[in-house]
This record gives structure tokens, sequence and C-alpha cells, in this order.
């Protein structure tokens, strides 16, 4: 309401960050595990004196910097990009509470990129002790970048208590920080085992080199995923309780646990069974690809689970799905002034768009008033007074604003039409404003009850009737029920 | 529509730093950042064409700026997050609603992005299996990459422009919305101020193309002929006058034909007075200093081309600057960033200047052990 809302057909804003992010951690974790890949294993091939593993491992770093540098750094700019676009209020708080913890992950990234680039382009022209101590500052500033951001995207499920003190420090050091930050290094470490399965499985064909190269990346994906369990039972120690109730209270929440859990036990379980109990053991190019698309499904879910569990917030007890603040000041004065009279750009369209709504007098008087509660009782009336098309066009105004950011329309991600198939005018207009007491994940509605009634006549507009044919019957319900 | 009415007032959220330093990293991150996106802003293109002509220094200058492209371009993009981040900090009031104004397009930017950056990639690659045997594909891909990074620039013209152009929202928005949300699918096309931007922004990065030549041929290019190294010396003053005759043309275009009165008025008056004389003139040195180079016998030295490529910077700084005290002139009437509470951080940002300075370190160190190599037989 602050900011103009962007509509998104069908998927809506919000997951556009999803479908973008998700994409991004699958190679910003293989940016920091490959890192710590890269920095053991060219130290074990120099001490080792292994040539024929330095040269894999030189191929291998071509790959790392072509996907992580190029792809990881695009995406990674994608998730600012969209974050802005499609949760600004959000977005705003986070960056001006935490701009010097980015700040800082910048430096990282400066130091990252340099390093990445030296180590890959002056391979065979620096000095060994050189050349590694350059994929270690990569190794760890990479490390340093995931622990800075990890501490932020935790914030957004617990700012611990920085709602009472907004001090950064309170901020960054909430409950969840350790518990991400354990699970997140786990799997930028078995992630990159698993890239490393499949680089390997397509680029080396020498049995001897190959089964050195899978036996050596077993103990790192095993600790990964030991990395992933250990920090994944603290993640949910330390959920707030609306999270763990919403994983539980959501089917499709705990389909995702299932099959993060099950991806991670396949993997562990594969890796375990195969390279590292059986020395010499070749991963072919199908079962690298069969384990990498199990470490994906598991970081996809994962990440999905992450964002689901903070329902209704963007962040938790900050910032509300509806992008407004969790402020009861701010709760107050939409609740008494109206949704539409309250937000920035929902009134500037009511204005301009239903001048005999609000016309410039009526406003010019109730401020002559000094009450903006003397606004209500004509507005109401004035809304009444409104034609059907009218009515129904306002209320599309407040679904955008309140409900969009979740919700599609008529078809689409987590359609608000097919929920109501069948509904009633009276049932609808009994449920708005009670949805987030018959349902906890959802915000609180904000509208007045004239508002109410033009988000009733526009969801009845795009809510589908009741699938014919069905028994029993559909009978009429008394009203006193409902 | 009262434009202001768009802008959110309601919530307060302090800035964690004074509006100085914030504006200190804005302009300093958008210096760094325009040296490596100008040199894909123009460079790419010069590199492309000059890739397919006949003349042999030419592509040889060419090769080598396509070859180096590649971490310019992660460097530049890097180096883009800071102004970007520093803008969100100071001006989300504005830079949200015209970004979401235009987000499809916005968007965009990440999505040619990709095939830019890879399609550089693959010219680089070709260049590696020699210039000669460069297969039309990979050709194809350099010629994308420099539309493709034309186009981003034309996306970036648009957004930071629609920031300044708070009249023009209103327009926008309720020609391209569905009930009252914005579709996202506005362009600033009919804000005069777009085009002389997007172009102005062209002629500063010919100059650092020209600048980055003559500083490349005589610090990087030890292992190229002699001949080579003189032919840059020239291009260098040959692209440095094409890109001071294009930004006169442009920047004048920007400032006497579209900038608004209360503007032009603060610009050509004290004290912006003498950052728009040094904005126009900036130019003139790197040209100066090229042209006096191309008097002078020989190859051109070290020391020199390190003042030509200061000196260009110096043109690129001055300019964020002046693009800073522009933006809050036209910004003012609506919004004003000095206005707006603060609460600095201090502890913070004295983590995040330890670590800049630590990072900073860290980097010239490798770099420094990277120069301090011995030159390598047959490279360039």
């Amino acid at each position: 309401m602050h900011y103009p809302w962007w509509y998104v057909p069908h998927i809506t804003a919000p997951m556009l960050i999803a479908v973008i992010a998700v994409v991004h951690v699958l190679v910003s974790h293989y940016a920091v595990g490959g890192g710590f890949f890269l920095a053991v294993e060219t130290t074990h091939a120099y001490r080792t004196a292994n040539r024929e593993y330095l040269g894999y491992l030189k191929r291998h770093a071509k790959f790392f910097v072509l996907l992580t540098v190029v792809f990881g750094a695009i995406t990674g700019v994608g998730i600012w990009w969209t974050i802005g676009l499609a949760s600004p209020l959000a977005t705003r708080l986070l960056i001006r509470t935490f701009v010097f913890a980015w700040g800082t992950e910048w430096v990282c990234f400066v130091v990252e990129i340099v390093s990445a680039f030296i180590f890959y382009y002056y391979w065979d022209r620096l000095p060994r002790r050189l050349h590694l101590a350059v994929v270690w500052i990569y190794a760890l500033a990479a490390w340093a970048s995931l622990v800075i951001i990890t501490a932020i995207t935790a914030f957004m499920l617990d700012p611990g208590r920085w709602p009472a003190n907004h001090d950064f420090w309170s901020g960054l050091a909430n409950q969840q920080t350790l518990p991400q930050i354990i699970a997140r290094t786990g799997g930028a470490l078995l992630l990159s085992s698993l890239y490393v399965y499949f680089h390997a499985a397509l680029a080396i064909k020498e049995p001897k080199l190959h089964a050195l190269i899978e036996s050596r990346s077993a103990r790192p994906a095993l600790l990964g995923a030991a990395m992933i369990t250990v920090g994944g039972i603290l993640w949910h120690l330390y959920l707030p309780d609306s999270a763990k109730a919403a994983m539980v209270a959501a089917p499709v929440l705990n389909v995702f646990m299932a099959l993060l859990f099950a991806a991670t036990g396949a993997v562990f379980l594969l890796i375990y069974l195969g390279p590292y109990r059986h020395a010499g053991w070749q991963t072919s190019p199908g079962f690298a690809a069969a384990l990498l698309l199990f470490g994906v499904v598991g970081f996809t879910t994962g990440e999905f689970l992450r964002e689901a569990v903070r329902k209704p917030y963007v962040i938790y007890n900050v910032v509300l799905g509806s992008q407004m603040l969790c402020d009861p000041a701010e709760t107050a004065r939409v609740q008494k002034a109206g949704y539409l009279q309250s937000g920035t750009w929902t009134k500037a369209f009511v204005a301009e768009e239903y001048p005999r709504f609000f016309t410039k007098a009526a406003i010019e008087e109730a401020l002559r008033a000094g009450d903006s509660q003397s606004l209500f009782p004509r507005d109401a009336e004035r809304l009444q007074a409104l034609p059907g098309e009218d009515r129904i066009a306002l209320g599309g105004l407040i679904f955008q604003y309140h409900c969009n950011d979740c919700h599609a329309a008529e078809n689409g991600y987590s359609a608000v039409g097919p929920m109501m198939q069948g509904w009633s005018r009276d049932m609808i207009e009994l449920a708005i404003p009670v949805l987030h007491r018959t349902r906890f994940t959802m915000p609180q509605w904000l509208g007045t009850p004239a508002e109410t009634e033009l988000l009733t006549d526009y969801l009845l507009s795009i809510r589908p009737p009741r699938p014919k044919g069905m028994l029993p019957p559909e009978f009429p319900l008394p009203t006193q029920s409902l | 529509m009262d434009p202001k009415t768009l802008i959110d007032t309601s919530v307060a959220l302090p800035l964690p730093a004074p509006v100085w330093f914030i504006e200190l990293f804005k302009a300093l991150g958008f210096s760094l950042h325009e040296v490596p996106m100008n040199l894909w802003y123009a460079g790419i293109a010069v590199a492309v064409i000059l890739g397919i002509l006949r003349s042999g220094e030419g592509r040889r200058f060419s090769s080598r700026l396509m070859t180096q492209m590649p971490v310019i371009i992660a460097l530049g993009i890097n180096f883009g997050i800071v102004p970007l981040l520093f803008i969100q900090v100071g001006f989300s009031q504005v830079f949200y609603p015209a970004t979401i104004l235009m987000a499809w397009f916005w968007l965009l930017v990440v999505c040619l992005l990709a095939p830019a950056y890879y399609g550089v990639y693959l010219y680089a690659f070709g260049l590696a299996e020699g210039a000669a045997a460069m297969r039309p594909w990979r050709r194809a891909a350099g010629w994308t990459a420099a539309l493709l990074f034309l186009a981003i620039g034309f996306i970036f013209a648009n957004a930071m422009s629609l920031i300044e152009n708070v009249p023009g929202w209103p327009g926008l928005w309720l020609s391209h919305h569905s009930h009252g949300a914005a579709l996202g699918t506005a362009l600033n096309l009919a804000d005069p101020r777009l085009w002389p931007r997007w172009l102005l922004m062209f002629g500063l990065a010919l100059g650092t193309t020209g600048a980055w030549a003559a500083f490349d041929a005589a610090w990087f290019a030890r292992r190229e002929s002699p001949a080579y190294r003189l032919w840059a010396k020239r291009f260098a003053w040959q692209l440095q006058t094409v890109g001071v005759i294009w930004f006169a043309v442009a920047g004048s275009w920007y400032a006497f034909g579209t900038w608004p009165a209360d503007t032009r008025q603060a610009m050509f008056l004290s004290p912006w007075v003498l950052l728009t004389g040094m904005t126009a003139l900036a130019p003139g040195l790197p040209w100066l200093l090229l042209w006096l180079a191309r008097r002078r016998e020989g190859e051109l030295d070290r020391g020199w081309a390190s003042l030509v490529a200061l000196s260009q910077f110096g043109v690129l700084a001055v300019n964020a600057v002046s693009r800073q005290v522009v933006q809050h002139l036209e910004i003012r009437p609506y919004f004003d960033i000095v206005a707006q509470p603060t609460d600095t951080q201090w502890s913070a940002m004295a983590v995040f200047l330890g670590a800049f300075v630590v990072g900073l370190g860290v980097v010239v160190w490798m770099i420094w052990q990277v120069v301090k190599l011995p030159p390598q037989k047959g490279a360039s």
C-alpha cells in the first residue's frame, strides 16, 4: 500500500523472487562449497604432486568460474531486482537495517572475484604457495559472504530483539542465524560434491583419476549431509510457534519437508554406499545427474519451506505479506481511515478514477473537521451508491493491494477464485474480517465494513459456481448457521 | 493527480548513515562501476566492429579487449552493487515506484545480462582458439552481446530518468494498470531527458574505451609489436575525439534542451555552475593528454598512460557527482532525501569500513603478486 503493487498474472510477483532465488542458491552454495573443494583438493594435489589431479582441478576451476562468477553473480543481482519490485516495503526495511552487512558482503564478493580469476587465469604461473593462498582466500571470503547473507535471511524468520531496540547486532544475532549457517554450510559442501561428481563424470575418462575424485569428494558430501541434518533440526527447534504450526497445518509443506529429508537421505545413502565405501567406484553420468537432481530437489524444497513457514509475514512480526508494517499504530490508522484511504497508491487511484467518491471538497471538509473518522460514514454511503461495475473494480483494487501478494485471482498460484468455489455472498462477507482467526497464516483484514462489501463484490465476480452434478445437492444454509 | 501524493511518507524508517555518507558511497560506487560498464557499453561494439576489419592492429586491439572483457564484466557487475545498494538506502521512496512501473523491463536487465555475458565468453573462447579461425556463430555471439548491452543501457537510462520524472508517474501508471496495480510495462519514453542521457553515456563510454586502449597498450601489451602500441596511441586519441564530440552534442542536448527551468537555473548558478563547467570540460583533459602524446614521437609511456586513465576516471567521477546533484534537484520538489531522519549505525559502519580496508588490502596484495610475476614466454 505504500508502493505501487506489481501485478504479475497467475503466479504473483513474490513467486518471481522464489524462482530466481532458488536458481541462485543452487549456484551460490556451489560457489561456497566449490571454493572449499578447490582449496582442499588443490592443496592435496600439490602435496602429493599429482599432476593429473591438478590438471582436472584446473578444468574444474574453469567450469566453476563460468558458473559461479557469471551465472551466480547475475542471478544474485536478479534477487536484488525482484525483491525490490515484489516486496518493496520489506526490502526497504532490510536495506536500511542491514546496509552495512550487505556492504561487508560486497567486500567479500570483490575479494572472491579477484581471487577466483587469479586462481584460474594464473594457474600455471603462480608459485605453489601463492596459488594456494589465493584459493584459500577465495574459500574464506565466499564462506564469509554466506554467513552474512544467512544472518540477514534468518532475521526474516526471527528478528530477535530487533523489533524492541532496532539494533543492527540484535537483528543479526537471532536464534535462526547459527542453525541456518550450519545447514547452509553443509548444503554448500554437499552440493559442491554433487557438482564435482557431475562434472567429473562428463569430463574424466581415466578410471584411476575418476576414482580418486569420487572418493575425495565423498567425505565433504557426507559431512555436508550431516550438517544439513543438524542445522535443520536446530532450525526447527528454534522456529517461532507460528512457523511450526504452519508446517503442520499445510499439507504441501509436509510433503516438502518429507521430500527434503528424503532427498538428503537418498544422497547420503547413495554416496555412503557408493563412492565412500567402495574404493574405485566410478560414477556414470546418469548416476551423477541423478545425484545432482536429488540435491536440487532437496535444496529447492528447503528454500520453499524456509519461505513458506514465515506466513503471514515477510519479516516475522515486522512486515506482513500484505505489505504492511506489523505496527499497532499503523493498523489502527488504517482501520480508522479505511484501507483505500490509507494506502498511498490506493488513495491516489481512487481520487483519480472515482472523483465523485472521494471529492476534493469532501476530503477538505473532513480535514477541516480534524477527524478522518468523519469521512467514513459518508464514504460508506457513497460506496454503497456506486454502480456494480465500479464496486467490483474498487474491490479488485483492494484485492491487488491486500491479497495479491500471496494469491492469484481467478487462476494461478493459490488462486482465491477456486478456493471460494460455490461460496455464497454471505459466506465470503463473513469470512473476510475473520480470516486471520480462522487461519493464522493469513494477515489481518484492515478494511472497513464498506470495503469488505467491495472486496466481496469482486470475489463473487471471480468465484466459479459450485461444480454441477455433485451429490448430495446443495441446499441453502440458514443464515444463523453461518 | 498531484505526483507528490504518490510518494509514501507514512513509514518512518531512519537512514542508517548520514546523507553525505550515502551520497559518497553512491557516487564512489557509480564511478567505479562506470569504468568497466563503459568498456562493455561501447567497448564491445567497437571491438566487434574492429574484429571484422582488415586492419591487423585493429583486430589485435579487438582481440585484446574481448579477451579481457569477461573479467571487466565481472568487476562491473560487482561494482554496480554499491550504487544500487545506496540508492535503495537513500532514495527508496522514489526508486521502488519508478522501477515497479517498468518492472518487466527492469527485470529484463537480468535476463539480457546472462546471454550478453555468456556471449562475450563464447567470443573470447573463440579468440583463444585463434582469431583467424573464429567461427561465425561465435562472432554472432559477440555482436549479440554488443546489442544486448546497448539495450541494457537503454533500460537503465529509462529507470534512472523515471526516478527523476516523478510528474510522469501518474500518466504511466494510469495507462498501464490492472485494478490499480502496476502492470510493469511502462517505459519512460515520453521523457525528453531519456534519449540524451542514454546517448551521453555512450559518448563517455567511447572516451573510456579510448583511454583503456592507451592504458592497456602501455601497461599490459609488452609482448605486442611496437607498431601495435603506436597504433593504440593513435586509436586512443581518435576514439577519445569521437567520444568528446558525442558527449558534447548529447550533453548540450540534455542540459539545454531537456532540463526543467529550475534545474537549469540551479546548475548554471553558483555554486553548482562550477560543477557543471567541470563536467562539461572534464572530457577535454584526457583528450588533451592523448593529443599531446600523439604529437610526441614513440610509444606512450606508462606514466603518461596512467595520467590519461586517471583523468578519464576523473571525468567519470565528476559526471557521477553531477548526476547526483541533478537527481537531487529534480526529485527535491517531491521528496527531500536530506529531510529524512537519521539514526547512524556507528558500530556496523565501522565493521563495514574495516572490512572495506582489509578487503582492499587483500585485493591489492593479490594483484601485486600477479604484477610481480615474470613475463610469460610467448604471451601478450
